[in-house]
């Protein structure tokens, strides 16, 4: 009998070591008093777990990888120190941590390379990150010393936050202080990680916690500390003479904020634009064609221009709606769908109807996110045909609406920003509520199986806590909350594409990629925006109107020896590729002769296109964006050798250049002079008169030839014109 | 970080680490040869021994191709491992590959296939961008593809061809088509798509023949009076502005015949063009046979863009889609691939060519619920032939599932750098973009791959 117990006390012990380690070691008496010499105990959530951090260990490419890294696990950047908790203590029969002698753990083995570690010597024996982990497990290796002393993080107080430097070469000391919820706080500046965006640019020591800024410029850093992150900016002026704008003129709050950081970065300003220009680029801006050549005319007659006039004008057109509405189409992804094809143009007449009746764009996306009914009919239920699935339907919800790619947080929590996975999931599970197909229904029933817990994910909203198990239905408090008054996505994410597209480059860019570690350039500025934008009640001509009555949207496109490396700041304008639907029918009114999109009429305009794929190898040749994925990133689209040799070779200038009743054909038949022709296109193009030197240019080039050669020059001179950089950008 | 290092430099850590290693036989001399030999390994010379390749074709399988199913196949495995075809002897002993690739299998002593490849990106725009420029994407930069680094420094001689350096065929839509191919350096440096299908009988690169009426003089004057507008715009302006370096990189192709005749296929004879595949699309066999062309008159990089391999689905459509099916991904690419060493070898270059097989990742041993196989980057294989390197091994090697590297993992960047290296390019050359940032050709820390070359 004795025998048994004994067996069974063995059996027992064996058991309780092999999954147990730490009651095993208790149970035997073996654990040791924490060793003298630290007289701190140490928290595991906000004091061992930098260290992992700190030197990598739960980066990507190592255990914080989705597969972990040699069968150890470690949560993406720290992301859950309890599930490391487990992998630390629990797991891998409890080798990794040795209560009775804290040296032989395998997780100070490894780190140091006292034994065989992919990652190398990580740690080093004497230095303070190995002790504390040697500490630690001395300690009890225990995550929470007791239900009351759990140290919350609650800020993370970086200084500087943003910090003008004298000169390339110079340094600055970066601190950290942790701000805890029981109001402690301590200095972690050893702990914190910093990162230069552009090592290039910035190079930190991480032993004494200085960065030297190399090169001039503004150059983000990065600080990470548990789970916050938090930018920095380092500045060192792009000139060395300083540049004062107090005396400039100042239309509104727009130019203050630009004209506070070109004084910062001493850039001098580009001189504003003559009424020509502003003429033909507040046009394209806000109704994506060239003047009307009549107004150009009139102001070749000495009449100067009524700019705010023009813009208010330009705002009330049709032209606006239709143009704005392509701009939304393209941002929605609005295209015919296999199985319902005629739910796109519902779609698309809904959008321009609420453009035409000024509808907020906070009700626009209100109803978009709401939106049920058969999508043939209803036009706003194909915001729920445009992707497929609910995973799908989160991503185009946060690239669209928060300018956030919640996408990277599917599989870990997002490396570079707040989401996590319940995030992800949480948002995915409440479009799993919605039946998507012909007919938009909620489907009390749908989910979607969190892929870390297996079980499916609860409704959330992003960044906040779950639902309970009651709501049935989470569009409308994600609608509510998205479009609250103090949601710090929302308006900050439209204010910048209406910024993008009037100033050519978003304040944060890319435009769907807002995070903490993406600061904007101006980050007041885009405060400010949002903040008006809301004030105004959403209202989209609002902003416009705002940014179109600016000195700084006045400002020439030609750069000045002081300021031409600018590509971010405004000291000058930043010229920008029309869009090719833009590109095309501005072609069409040129020539003027249209060009057929499919099956619709001859003169429907390229912008009023429903269908991205209509069948058009000119939008083709321009690089037309498809609609099937964000059209946010156009830049590897179009152009090149391709669509050079169509415009040497292929029909879309050739063919309607030389057409009976092409513009050219007209005004030659009608026995217009040449001189006369060239200032024709010059207005209708250009949308000016041409300088006195380009007029002898040309005329030198025409005077020597006879009839028929002059002719054929003056198809050379079109063609010529329709592709300069001066045609076809906006400057 | 205080390290006790003793007079002859060695820390006192070290000496306990080595201590450490006494049960693996190694005693505190061995440790001391083994250090002193690493510090003296000179890094890679480019000789002209090693750098013989002077193009490279790239026969991209987009999507991810099954490692399993291809040339690392486990025929030991358990069933939901193993997958549905059989594997067959190869010119190598003990080397087994897919049962679909019996014409590669038997020229095995003339290629070599890397069973360790490895990398986290399980993505297609990330493990793209990742294998086709040695560098893992970041927010911050687009890398510029091996073609558009080839073209860029190999400049000087691109600037008198007359054929784009860079050449895809019949796209660049690989790995979602978000990948501008060049990066961060010019997109003249980018590739050139040819268009339209290789296969069909009147395929030819659009818009190369004169539109009616016109002839060069009359392109050569357009260009000419749209360089002028360009000028006349910009005079104002104090930015470093250059037009378009495309119009005139169009206008010379427009100009040669030569050059254009390069892009004719029906060039060749009917053996040939059969040898290398006809149908299945746009078959890759034909998109083979124009790199051949291309690369014969000096183009120095081709990119064959073969899509469909991302099988989610149906392992057994990779050897056949329908009855009598002839071109089905599997077949078509054997057929391609040896048609193409066999047909450089004939032509004595093969040495000069260097040609590449892969895909964004490999896919997962576990075969899935509507038997396929989805994404896996941990392994995968990479095929490389000519230009020079050691043909008939198998470097690496994968585990007895193909889920990990066993042997000697080779990382996107050691390929990216061993490539480099045999088209005679320096991997620690540094490039710059346009605001001046230096950037390495490819990444610190990649290792070229020795056994290649």
């Amino acid at each position: 009998m004795i025998q048994l117990e004994k067996i069974n006390f063995v059996l027992l012990f064996i058991a309780v070591s092999v999954l147990d380690p730490v009651a095993a070691n208790r149970a035997n008496g073996q654990i040791e008093e924490p060793i003298q010499r630290w007289k701190k105990v140490f928290d595991f959530n906000t004091e061992v777990m930098p260290v992992f951090t700190k030197f990598g260990c739960n980066s990507g490419a190592c255990h914080g990888a989705a597969v972990g890294r040699g069968g150890f696990k470690l949560s993406l950047y720290g992301g859950n120190p309890t599930s490391d908790y487990e992998s630390i203590v629990r797991h891998s029969r409890g080798r990794r941590v040795n209560l009775a002698n804290p040296e032989r753990s395998l997780l100070l083995k490894k780190s140091t390379e006292m034994i065989e570690h992919g990652g190398g010597a990580v740690l080093d024996l004497d230095g303070e990150a190995a002790q504390r982990l040697t500490a630690w497990i001395s300690q009890g290796a225990i995550q929470h010393r007791s239900a009351t002393n759990r140290p919350t993080l609650v800020k993370l107080d970086v200084t500087p936050r943003k910090k003008v430097l004298d000169s390339a070469g110079s340094q600055v000391e970066l601190s950290a202080i942790a701000f805890f919820a029981d109001s402690s706080e301590k200095d972690v500046t050893a702990w914190t990680v910093f990162t230069a965006e552009d090592k290039s640019a910035v190079s930190i020591d991480s032993e004494s916690t200085y960065a030297k800024v190399l090169r001039r410029g503004r150059h983000v850093v990065v600080a990470r500390f548990l789970d916050k992150v938090v930018p920095i900016e380092l500045i060192v002026p792009l000139a060395d003479q300083s540049v004062n704008y107090s005396n400039a003129p100042t239309s509104n709050f727009i130019d203050e904020e630009i004209f506070k950081t070109l004084e910062m970065l001493r850039l001098p300003l580009s001189p504003e634009v003559d009424d020509a220009t502003f003429l033909r680029r507040a046009t394209l801006d806000l109704t994506g064609r060239l003047p009307n050549e009549n107004r150009v005319a009139k102001l070749f007659n000495s009449e100067s221009l009524e700019r705010s006039a023009l813009v208010e004008e330009l705002l009330s057109s049709n032209e606006f709606v239709d143009y704005w509405t392509y701009k939304l189409a393209k941002l929605l992804r609005i295209h015919p769908q296999t199985d319902n094809p005629a739910g796109a143009n519902s779609y698309h007449r809904w959008i321009a109807k609420q453009l035409a009746n000024h509808v907020g764009y906070d009700k626009i996306a209100q109803e978009l996110i709401l939106a049920t009914g058969d999508t043939l009919e209803n036009g706003p239920a194909n915001f729920y045909a445009t992707v497929r699935g609910p995973r799908e339907q989160a991503e185009l919800v946060s690239e669209v609406f928060m300018g956030s790619r919640l996408r990277c947080a599917n599989c870990h929590n997002h490396p570079l920003d707040r989401w996590t996975q319940d995030d992800y999931h949480g948002l995915s599970a409440i479009f799993a509520r919605v039946e998507m197909g012909r007919f938009i229904k909620p489907k009390p029933t749908g989910e979607v199986i969190h892929p870390r817990t297996t079980v499916p994910a609860a409704m959330q909203i992003p960044g906040e806590t779950p639902f309970s198990v009651e709501v049935k239905n989470g569009r409308a408090p994600f609608a509510d909350w998205l479009t609250r008054r103090n949601n710090p996505f929302f308006a900050k994410a439209i204010v910048n594409r209406i910024w993008k597209e009037m100033m050519s480059r978003g304040l944060v860019e890319p435009v769907d990629d807002f995070r903490d570690t993406n600061p904007a350039t101006h980050p007041d500025l885009l405060e400010r925006l949002a903040e008006d934008f809301v004030n105004s009640g959403y209202d989209l001509r609002h902003t416009i109107r705002l940014i179109a009555s600016s000195a700084s949207y006045a400002r020439s496109s030609n750069a000045i020896d002081g300021n031409k490396d600018d590509d971010r700041f405004y000291s000058h304008a930043i010229r920008t590729e029309l869009q090719p639907e833009v590109l095309a029918d501005a072609i069409s009114d040129v020539l003027g002769v249209s060009e057929k999109f499919g099956e619709l009429p001859l003169g429907t305009r390229a912008i009023t296109l429903v269908d991205p794929k209509v069948n058009s190898r000119t939008l083709d040749v321009l690089g037309r964006c498809g609609r099937m994925d964000s059209c946010d990133d156009d830049s590897s689209r179009g152009g090149g050798l391709t669509q050079k040799l169509h415009l040497f070779n292929g029909a879309l200038l050739n063919a309607r250049i030389l057409a009976e009743n092409s513009r050219l054909q007209i005004l030659a038949s009608h026995g217009k002079s040449m001189m006369e022709i060239v200032h024709q296109f010059y207005r209708a193009g250009f949308s000016r008169l041409p300088t006195d030197k380009e007029h002898r240019f040309w005329q030198s080039k025409l005077s020597n030839a006879d009839k028929n050669e002059q002719k054929k020059i003056l198809e050379d001179f079109v063609w010529g014109m329709l592709t300069s950089e001066e045609f076809s950008t906006n400057h | 970080m205080a390290t006790a290092k003793r007079c002859d430099g060695i820390s006192r850590r070290d000496a306990i680490r080595v201590g450490g290693l006494t049960a693996l036989g190694l005693g505190l001399g061995d440790f001391f040869h083994l250090k002193n030999s690493f510090a003296n390994e000179q890094p890679v010379k480019l000789s002209g021994e090693s750098s013989r390749a002077k193009s490279c074709i790239l026969i991209w399988l987009d999507g991810g191709p099954t490692h399993l199913e291809t040339f690392d196949p486990k025929p030991n495995a358990p069933e939901e491992v193993r997958g549905p075809f059989g594997t067959i002897a190869t010119k190598l002993t003990g080397v087994r590959i897919n049962e679909c690739l019996p014409l590669s299998a038997m020229k095995l002593d003339q290629f070599s296939i890397i069973r360790s490849m490895t990398s986290p990106l399980g993505e297609h725009n990330f493990g793209t961008h990742y294998l086709m420029t040695g560098y893992k994407p970041t927010p911050a930069l687009e890398y510029p593809t091996f073609g558009a680094t080839l073209a860029h420094l190999r400049s000087k001689e691109s600037a008198t061809s007359i054929l784009p350096p860079h050449i895809a065929v019949p796209n660049f839509g690989v790995g979602g088509s978000n990948l501008s191919g060049h990066g961060y350096l010019p997109s003249a440096t980018g590739p050139f798509s040819v268009g339209g299908n290789p296969s069909k009988p009147d395929f030819k690169v659009r818009d190369l023949d004169f539109y009616k009426g016109l002839d060069l003089t009359r392109l050569d004057r357009r260009k000419q009076f749209s360089k002028a507008f360009d000028q006349f715009s910009r005079e104002k302006d104090a930015s470093n502005f250059q037009s378009d370096p495309n119009l005139e990189r169009a206008y010379n192709l427009i100009a040669s015949s030569k050059a254009k005749a390069a892009f004719d296929l029906s060039k060749e004879t009917a053996t040939v063009r059969n040898r290398y595949g006809m149908g299945g699309g746009v078959s890759i066999g034909q998109s083979c046979l124009l790199a051949r062309r291309l690369v014969e008159r000096g183009v120095p990089f081709v990119t064959v863009n073969n899509t469909g391999w991302d099988t989610h689905q149906n392992l057994k459509n990779l050897k056949s889609r329908f009855t009598n099916d002839r071109n089905a991904p599997l077949p078509a690419l054997d057929r391609a691939f040896s048609a193409l060493i066999e047909d450089l070898s004939e032509r004595g270059m093969l040495d000069e060519t260097l040609v590449v097989v892969m895909g964004e990742f490999g896919r997962t041993p576990k075969i899935n619920s509507t038997g396929g196989r989805d994404h896996w980057p941990k392994a995968f294989s990479v095929v490389v032939a000519g230009g020079g390197i050691r043909g008939g091994q198998v470097i690496g090697s994968s585990d007895a599932l193909g889920e990990f590297p066993k042997d000697d993992p080779v990382t996107p960047q050691d390929f990216a750098a061993t490539l480099y290296t045999l088209l005679g390019i320096d991997p620690n050359h540094e490039m710059r973009t346009i605001d001046g940032r230096p950037v390495r050709v490819v990444m610190d820390g990649a290792k070229v791959i020795k056994d290649l070359i």
